[in-house]
């Protein structure tokens, strides 16, 4: 076998299973902020990714495009936000509605707490997780990267946690990979990186850490080349994903060679 | 009678259904979901259902987003 299969054939094995999908790319990319649709269309492609999220807002009466109409829906699976919701019952209006307008019963469940931070609000974020659950939705949540309400929302029935690295499209990277590390201990569900994310190495360094994958928009939408930093994020997240399935050497305070030392 | 549609005020002949409306205002219905006074009206219910003097009606679709 090539060395080229092989290492293929280590990352198909390891498909990212989210519920009853599964998907081989580990990029989740938005669908937000591109200066065109053209662009955004070739970002998408570029990326690799399989899931792409999209809003939920009123139709404008009069308006003849469409965002679908850039979108392959039978090579994307289409993955609904409930973003702009800032209590339980405005998002779990907003997951229905995703829900009946028939693309997925997936639903990317977000409840922020304030305009100015977006952070999320974790009560309403708990307490619309419940409801939708026991709906039958696919849940997966995004949150802070509090070690204790990414539980909750696992014991909840989420079916993947989704923690930010750093306030949304604020470009940071990740900002505490201690509690990444420490969500990623205990987690049965899968983690995703959410939000945050400005460059190519804070997709490595959240794929490197263990997560099953990562979600960005504005870092690709809003860079100078949204197209070529889409392909730069998608090598990142295989990078990533490669260096953690390959097992890091520790980290040693003192040098140790790399060349024999003796026997010359 | 009159209905609101996306927050608009709009002017229907009585016995308009959904899907009429929708007709009217040259809605895509593949990709979209309807609610009626907040609760949610089925696809396959859209051409059925009548719409009444001051009936609220939001139609959503997906636009862009993260």
């Amino acid at each position: 076998m090539l060395v080229a299969d092989k290492i293929e054939k280590r990352i198909e094995n390891t498909a990212l299973k989210i519920g009853r999908y599964e998907f081989t790319s580990r990029l989740f990319v938005g669908t937000g902020k591109y200066p065109s649709m053209e662009i955004m269309k070739d970002a998408l492609e570029a990326s690799g990714a399989e899931v792409v999220t999209v809003a939920v807002r009123r139709v404008k009466i009069n308006e003849t495009t469409s965002l679908l109409d850039y979108i392959d829906t039978k090579r994307y699976k289409i993955l609904p936000n409930t973003a702009g919701c800032y209590s339980a019952e405005e998002a779990i209006r907003t997951a229905r509605l995703a829900r009946e307008a028939g693309m997925s019963d997936m639903i990317k469940l977000e409840v922020l707490g304030d305009e100015k931070t977006l952070l999320p609000d974790p009560v309403e974020t708990l307490k619309a997780t419940e409801v939708l659950v026991k709906e039958g939705f696919t849940v997966l949540v995004y949150t802070s990267d509090d070690p204790i309400i990414a539980r909750k929302l696992e014991d909840a029935g989420a079916t993947s946690v989704m923690p930010a690295g750093a306030p949304i499209g604020s470009g940071q990277g990740i900002l505490n990979k201690n509690n990444i590390r420490i969500i990623l201990e205990s987690a049965k569900v899968p983690i995703i990186v959410d939000a945050g994310v400005g460059t190519a190495s804070d997709v490595s360094l959240a794929m490197e850490l263990g997560c099953e994958g990562v979600l960005l928009n504005t870092g690709i939408a809003l860079a100078k080349d949204p197209v070529c930093m889409a392909k730069a994020m998608k090598l990142a997240c295989e990078a990533g994903r490669l260096a953690f399935l390959s097992g890091r050497i520790p980290k040693r305070l003192y040098a140790k060679a790399s060349s024999p030392e003796k026997d010359f | 009678m009159r209905v609101t549609l996306n927050g608009e005020t709009r002017e229907c002949p009585e016995g308009t259904t959904i899907e009429r409306l929708l007709d009217l205002y040259k809605i895509d219905k593949s990709r979209i979901a309807v609610e009626l006074n907040l609760h949610i009206v089925p696809r396959k219910e859209l051409s059925a259902r009548m719409l009444r003097d001051a009936d609220v009606l939001e139609v959503v679709t997906f636009v862009g987003g993260g």
